[in-house]
């Protein structure tokens, strides 16, 4: 009986440290690559709202050539902007249908971001069940809440 | 005794490295109660020093900070290769006035756009500082970042190179003790003069008994610099001999064997350099030579002229210093093992060859008689303390090498002066 149960919560913490956390890593770790491509996303719009107001339509820029070696750059007319649609695309835009394009990606991302979370949640939620579950095999008496203040 | 620690194995209670161990440290504890009957060295099992599972679990850590290492030499490469093909770009584009590029925007976007000014670079120097340099200039400041790689390069190597030496020693160091292998030290005791003239009696017992062995253990190093000594007498005879028949050579004679003596002493220190000189045709020149020096055969020294003799002498006399580790060597050989065994011994078969024997052997043979009286202890020792761990003794010599601080090596460094100033004291 004794090893049977000891089997069991073996078998538990198996799941949780096999199963369940690296789920959980892998998890917040694409939701940070998300949130990283929501960013980039929102500096692009700055950008080409930034150009709009300005009315640029030529450019001198430095371009990187790896390394943090540098050299200048001219754009002749950018009122043309390629966007990276995913897939290595780029597809050619103008600013009000870049702006159209990358408002709509956004809202996309956003809802990814919103699934991560709920399913990082949801992996949290788990791992605290089985937790519970080993703490009911064991027998040992429930955590105690932490007193809540009372104002 | 041995019944109590088999009962937990027939249960299986106990892992089985931890029966190979108590059966061991049994067997062990038996042999040290026997060395410290005769009061020489200790033997200790390789496991007591590094246990099994510490050794896997060093073996293992260190593994682990090899793998970790590796993504860091991986990353340096990648940054190698980059400076490379930059390196590659930056000498390429001043070619053109102007490049078509798709200018990056963002991380999202591009510009349809060319480069303009193609000679001019502006590189980051650190810290936020940027220099505007020449093509030809960036490409010194890349070539020397690229050096500044390498160097990193190089060093991580070495440094996992380290690790992977490490690694394979302490595997090599869990196995042989998982093996069992026991490690004897013995610390080099001052003998007196008296004990040592005494050496020539047990020297035949255990050179004779591991004719067919490997005989290169540690606690033979005093007989073999006894064997040296007795060799050295044997040529002091001859020097003096000489000196009588032909006064005019002395000098040279002198500056020869001094140089020997200090060769032998250096050379005793540096054995694995002997190895190197250990070659067959040296050897026989030493058993010439010894067999002159000693004047096992009387007619040859007479027939060929002293002149002549003079002339091997010193030529045997400058690899004098070779001879030291050699004849222990050659003992082993079964071919010379005859002519050797005899000559190092240097007494105790000279009762055959008695009638043409010099003054030198006359002084030597009451000695050897004297012997087993005097020092029955060491006899038994040389052959006692190695009976049934032959090929133990071999694997534990090297692993004693291969540690840091061992008394053998010490007591090898020590021992050398010794005989030296004896026979330094005795020409003077």
């Amino acid at each position: 009986m004794e090893s049977h149960l000891q089997h069991k919560i073996q078998k538990y913490e198996e799941f949780v440290d096999g199963r369940l956390k690296p789920d959980l890593v892998r998890a917040i770790a694409q939701r940070d690559k998300v949130f990283e491509q929501q960013k980039v996303f929102s500096d692009l719009r700055n950008n080409i709202e930034n150009l709009e107001k300005n009315s640029v339509t030529s450019l001198r820029t430095l371009v990187n050539l790896g390394s943090e070696v540098y050299m200048q750059a001219d754009v002749p007319d950018t009122r043309r902007i390629f966007v990276d649609i995913g897939l290595g695309f780029h597809v050619e835009f103008t600013w009000s249908e870049a702006l159209n394009y990358i408002s709509q990606r956004e809202e996309k991302i956003a809802r990814q971001i919103e699934e991560y979370t709920n399913l990082i949640a949801s992996i949290k939620a788990q791992i605290k069940l089985v937790c519970e579950g080993i703490r009911e095999l064991l027998q040992l008496p429930a955590e105690k809440r932490a007193p809540e203040r009372i104002f | 005794m041995h019944l109590v620690l088999f009962f937990p194995f027939l249960f299986g209670l106990f892992p089985d490295d931890v029966q190979v161990q108590c059966v061991l440290t049994d067997f062990l504890t038996s042999e040290k109660m026997e060395e410290a009957a005769k009061g020489k060295g200790t033997v200790t099992s390789l496991s007591s020093l590094f246990p099994v599972e510490d050794a896997q679990k060093a073996a293992k850590r260190l593994q682990d900070s090899i793998a970790e290492r590796q993504p860091m030499l991986d990353q340096l490469g990648g940054f190698v290769a980059d400076n490379a093909s930059l390196i590659n770009l930056v000498r390429r584009l001043p070619d053109h006035l102007h490049h078509d590029i798709m200018v990056p925007f963002g991380k999202a976007a591009f510009f349809p756009g060319r480069l303009v000014h193609t000679n001019e670079f502006l590189v980051l120097l650190g810290e936020g500082y940027y220099a505007e340099r020449t093509s030809r200039q960036t490409l010194e400041i890349l070539k020397r970042r690229g050096m500044a790689l390498d160097s990193q390069v190089d060093s991580l190597n070495a440094m996992l190179d380290d690790l992977k030496l490490e690694a394979s020693f302490l595997d090599a160091t869990a196995s042989e003790a998982a093996e069992g292998l026991v490690e004897i030290r013995e610390d080099y005791a001052e003998e007196t003069s008296s004990e040592k003239e005494s050496e020539p009696g047990p020297r035949k017992q255990a050179s004779s008994s591991s004719s067919g062995t490997d005989f290169t253990k540690v606690a033979d190093e005093d007989e073999e610099f006894a064997r040296i000594a007795s060799r050295m007498d044997e040529l002091e005879k001859e020097e003096l001999e000489a000196e009588n028949e032909a006064v005019s050579l002395e000098q040279t004679k002198d500056e020869f064997a001094a140089e020997s003596y200090d060769e032998s002493d250096e050379d005793e220190q540096v054995e694995a350099d002997l190895h190197q000189y250990s070659d067959h045709k040296s050897l026989h020149q030493n058993v010439k030579f010894s067999e002159k020096a000693m004047s096992r055969k009387p007619p040859e020294l007479t027939e060929d002229g002293i002149a002549a003799n003079k002339e091997s002498f010193t030529d045997q006399l400058s690899c004098l210093g070779l001879t030291v580790q050699p004849i222990a060597k050659v003992q082993d050989r079964s071919s010379h093992g005859n002519i050797l065994a005899s000559d190092v011994k240097s007494s105790s078969g000279k009762a055959l060859v008695a009638p043409q024997v010099h003054n030198a052997q006359a002084v030597d043979l009451p000695r050897s008689q004297e012997v087993p009286l005097q020092s029955s202890k060491p006899e038994f020792d040389g052959q006692k303390a190695f009976t049934g761990s032959i090929i133990e003794r071999t694997h534990n010599l090297r692993t004693t090498s291969r540690e840091q601080t061992t008394t053998t090596s010490q007591s090898s460094g020590s021992q050398p002066p010794k005989p030296v100033s004896r026979f330094k004291m005795q020409r003077k």
